[in-house]
């Protein structure tokens, strides 16, 4: 039976299973058998010995292998190194019986097919065929290789062409690639990034501010004591108005007494009255004025003589709060008859 | 709306792709929290706003980019709604529109969304690179003379290379995968993590190999920013050889004006 070469035809004549066995041209596949005579009873004894089928097994693994390993050996168009396995493998499947012997059959088919792509494809190609090993010699000699003029350190490199390269030899590669690429420049800060160093910073900052702090305490005090000494002085001077108002009504007539309501309010000014009540209750506390009721439960105030003026400590201390509202400052008004201020607002109004 | 899982490695571009599994965990799709506003919406979010506002937001987002550009890693449209656009989203579409005219105008930079379905953005420059060798002497990434490399590899072999081809190379050039490199360090890591995350290269699984392997391609910001013509030259100065000895890879860099490739004259 004529088997066809190459890689392509395999497939029709190479049946699997039983139906590819040919009982009629029985040949001897390695010549292991030993047997001279055919019979029945010989076939069978093929199909189950064990040693034939482990040699059989043996023999398609090694096939594959030797495709696998020299497989470049294999795809150089010098040679039909692939035929020979094939024709091998063919041989081989004859006396293929079992499963498992066809799956290794198989294994092999798709092994050799695609060395056989491969191999079809370097025909397909016109023109000049491209072989990486000459490229990569030439490339050497671009990037600057300094071949060594003595032959004696060739069996070290195993091959590799020897000599050394220069240290820029893959920037002349690059630089020379550069123009075949139309890369985009990459964005970088010109100056670099910056540095995150805090430390230093710091330190200045707080000996700076520990100075001026001193500075504005010392600005403090002077500022505050103007500013009690003119609420005093006013306050003060209010007190003592009143004082003198209080004194002058009493000295006028000593005998009747003054109405609280009618000396502090003010009929035209809610606020004046206020700020009146506030003033007399310094008087009050002070001891330069007195409050009482008299006969009718109604408050009166009076000076208070000077010789009648005593420490506060022997003097049980009283204390009331008055409130004071609009409407019940108009009530009182009414109530009283109130026409006239008895105490003058004073003549610079401050606000 | 709908679930959608994104394989980071395999996007669904204009190019049919084969659907190979990816190794990187799929990232979460927050996308599914924004809807993108209708005109009409964006119509009315923007009556409510006074310009200094949006001019003041479109800034920010602005600014927003270029930074996130120094590590080329595209922007997510979530994040960007998320960390900056916040309380504007309504007028999202507004916002990009003026972001990609400032960066058209201000800084030569094209905003693009390189994928339309999971809304990743980049930045790429508008104006063609000097011819030959720049003047500006601005220092030179190695790393992309590592990309350059591997780049070339996958178009000159078609578009599609088993990695171990591309190992195979730079062991030759005396970078190794596996151990560290004085200049890129760990390199399995920047090719197969770094530039696939920037988008440059992509790593997808080959489905049935034992042990697993894997191909590379070109990511979706490769497609946008390399010159295939200006790789063949470089090529032909390299072999010696005229370019167009290369007939099919010549094709495939001069083919389509109209595509995302750029071309190798100035235009503005």
């Amino acid at each position: 039976m004529k088997r066809a070469r190459g890689g392509g035809d395999e497939e029709a004549p190479r049946q699997n299973g039983s139906a590819g066995r040919r009982k009629g041209e029985q040949q001897q596949s390695d010549g292991d058998d030993g047997a001279g005579a055919f019979g029945p009873a010989d076939l069978q004894d093929d199909d189950n010995d064990p040693g034939l089928r482990r040699e059989i097994r043996s023999k398609y693994r090694d096939l594959i292998n030797s495709v696998q390993q020299n497989r470049e050996d294999m795809l150089s168009p010098s040679n039909n190194k692939l035929t020979e396995v094939l024709e091998e493998a063919n041989k081989l499947f004859k006396d293929v019986r079992q499963a498992r012997e066809a799956a290794l059959d198989a294994q092999l088919l798709v092994v050799a097919t695609d060395l056989g792509k491969e191999k079809a494809s370097q025909l397909f190609a016109e023109g000049t065929a491209f072989d990486p090993t000459a490229f990569a010699e030439h490339l050497l000699s671009f990037m600057g290789l300094n071949r060594l003029e003595d032959g004696e350190d060739d069996q070290q490199n195993g091959g590799a062409v020897d000599g050394y390269l220069p240290q820029d030899a893959w920037h002349r590669v690059a630089r020379r690639a550069e123009c075949c690429f139309r890369t985009s420049p990459s964005f970088h800060y010109m100056m670099g990034s910056f540095h995150a160093e805090p430390p230093p910073p710091k330190q200045r900052i707080e000996r700076q501010r520990k100075a001026p702090s001193k500075e504005a305490k010392r600005m403090m005090p002077t500022q505050l004591k103007k500013m009690e000494s003119s609420h005093q002085e006013a306050t003060e001077k209010e007190v003592e108005r009143i004082l003198g108002y209080l004194k002058s009504y009493y000295q006028d007539d000593p005998t009747s007494p003054i109405s609280y309501f009618e000396f502090v309010i003010d009929p035209s000014s809610f606020s004046r009255t206020v700020e009146n009540i506030f003033h007399m209750s310094f008087l009050i506390r002070d001891g330069l004025a007195r409050m009482y009721l008299d006969n009718d439960k109604l408050p009166c105030i009076a000076p208070v003589e000077e010789g009648e003026v005593e420490a506060g400590g022997s003097c049980s201390r009283k204390q009331c709060i008055v409130a004071i509202s609009p409407k019940i400052w108009k009530e009182l008004i009414e109530a009283f008859d109130i026409r006239d201020t008895m105490i003058h607002p004073p003549s610079t109004q401050n606000e | 709306m709908t679930q959608r899982k994104r394989l980071s490695h395999t996007q669904s571009s204009s190019q049919s792709r084969r659907q190979s599994g990816s190794l990187v965990a799929q990232e979460e799709d927050d996308d599914t929290t924004f809807t993108q506003p209708s005109t009409s919406q964006v119509q009315r979010g923007l009556e409510k706003l006074t310009p200094a506002q949006v001019d003041q937001k479109t800034a920010e987002v602005v600014q927003y980019f270029l930074v996130k550009d120094q590590k080329k890693i595209p922007v997510r449209r979530a994040d960007l709604v998320k960390h900056v656009v916040k309380e504007y989203r309504n007028i999202y579409p507004e916002i990009i529109k003026r972001a990609a005219r400032t960066f058209d105008q201000v800084f030569g930079l094209k905003l693009v969304e390189i994928d339309p379905k999971s809304h990743m953005y980049i930045l790429i420059n508008k104006l063609e690179a000097a011819e030959g060798v720049s003047p500006i002497n601005s220092p030179t990434n190695p790393k992309m003379g590592l990309l350059f490399v591997i780049l070339s590899v996958i178009f000159m072999k078609g578009g599609v290379v088993r990695e171990n081809l591309i190992w195979n190379t730079l062991k030759k050039l005396r970078v190794d995968h596996g151990e560290k490199h004085e200049e890129f360090g760990d390199v399995k890591k920047v090719v197969t993590d770094e530039f696939v995350r920037q988008r440059y290269l992509e790593y997808a699984r080959i489905p049935h190999t034992e042990p697993i392997e894997h191909e590379f391609r070109w990511g979706q910001r490769a497609e946008l920013e390399v010159s295939k013509a200006k790789i063949l030259e470089f090529m032909g100065q390299l072999h010696e050889q005229d370019p167009q000895t290369w007939s099919q890879q010549y094709r495939e860099a001069h083919s389509v004006p109209n595509s995302s490739q750029p071309s190798t004259s100035s235009q503005r």
